[in-house]
């Protein structure tokens, strides 16, 4: 359980340009580190914290729960946030102090093409779970649906389903 | 531990706070900018807590460090009501999510072996690396500018598909450079 607190712990403390990172900070930790779950549990997780309200960083919940129970799931989602929470209040007391917002902003710009590379990278390996014809095929489909209608994520995922389901 | 800004009108109640936030939580389906957006709404224009002015800066400096969306809640709630505020208002706008995902999650682990529920679950990961795939474009055009933008973006990949380096530690090497350039291009204006 401690193994799990630290963990997520330093990702939160590198949690940084938005939800996305998480995919491929969790992925390499999890799945490729510790194997505490595979790729395609990691996926449906994915699905999953989709599918819900809230942060997509809800997907820290289900790794967590997946790993040591309803405890575990309530540790990782503490671990995670603890880090923003706290840096956001400091942010709010010494709010009219901070003039340097500028050079935050200008950083913050530099680290998401990073950003970006790296959720690539998520999708490269979440890519090798694939086998058959048609989960390339289905992959193409939404991601044209994706980048080219405004279909709504949720609706889209719950779709595929009923559509695994007949296949 | 009352923040900085005086108000005229009482101020609002812890539990309010909380009870806000838990629906946005509960409402704000989509991730990240939908989120703030109902947030804003909710905040700025219904109960007018904070000004929009004030928002956008809660906003900008809720990019530092994780989720934005829960860092504009956070600081929403600090302005209100100092620590306490800030606390429940995190709380408030997690908690939601956090029952929900903790309830599929052991509905997903207890069910997992079932049939029908593995081709369901089979059906939507394609789709679910297929909206990856979709986000990494949409940040791309929106966020990679020049080349020095398309070199990071493209080492960073590289490191952590091609040669399997820790994700971790690449997008801490991409924070220290992005603030050693940042500094650099400050120098020059």
């Amino acid at each position: 359980m401690l193994t799990l607190a630290w963990t997520y712990l330093k990702i939160g403390l590198i949690f940084f340009g938005g939800g996305y990172v998480l995919i491929p900070l969790l992925q390499h930790l999890l799945v490729d580190q510790y194997r505490w779950l595979t790729l395609r549990e990691f996926l449906d997780g994915v699905a999953i914290s989709q599918l819900t309200p809230g942060p997509l960083a809800m997907l820290a919940t289900f790794t967590g729960v997946r790993v040591a129970g309803f405890g575990g799931g309530l540790v990782a989602t503490i671990c995670i946030f603890l880090p923003c929470v706290v840096l956001m209040l400091l942010v709010g007391k010494y709010y009219n102090r901070l003039k340097e917002i500028d050079l935050i902003r200008v950083t913050l710009d530099g680290v998401l093409p990073a950003v970006v590379g790296l959720v690539a990278s998520a999708a490269w390996s979440l890519g090798t779970t694939l086998g058959s014809l048609h989960e390339w095929l289905l992959l193409i489909a939404a991601f044209c649906l994706f980048r080219w209608t405004s279909v709504n994520p949720m609706l889209m995922i719950l779709g595929s389903g009923l559509i695994g389901m007949l296949l | 531990m009352t923040p900085t800004v005086t108000r005229q009108n009482p101020p609002v109640s812890l539990w309010e706070i909380f009870a806000l936030f838990c629906k946005v939580g509960l409402t704000g389906f989509g991730g990240g900018m939908a989120i703030v957006a109902l947030t804003e709404r909710m905040v700025v224009q219904e109960k007018q807590w904070v000004t929009a002015e004030e928002f956008l800066h809660g906003l900008a400096f809720g990019q530092i460090l994780g989720p934005f969306s829960l860092n504009t809640c956070t600081f929403v709630g600090y302005r209100l009501r100092g620590v306490a505020g800030g606390v429940l208002a995190a709380v408030g706008f997690l908690l939601p999510s956090f029952l929900i995902v903790s309830l599929l999650a052991w509905l997903y682990l207890r069910f997992q072996h079932l049939q029908l529920l593995k081709k369901a679950l089979a059906g939507t990961n394609p789709v679910v690396i297929g909206l990856i795939c979709a986000v990494v474009l949409d940040m791309g055009k929106k966020q990679v500018h020049g080349y020095s933008g398309w070199l990071l973006a493209l080492s960073a990949f590289a490191a952590a598909a091609l040669l399997q380096l820790n994700v971790a530690l690449v997008l801490a090497a991409a924070v220290v450079w992005a603030f050693v350039r940042a500094l650099y291009l400050r120098r020059l204006s």
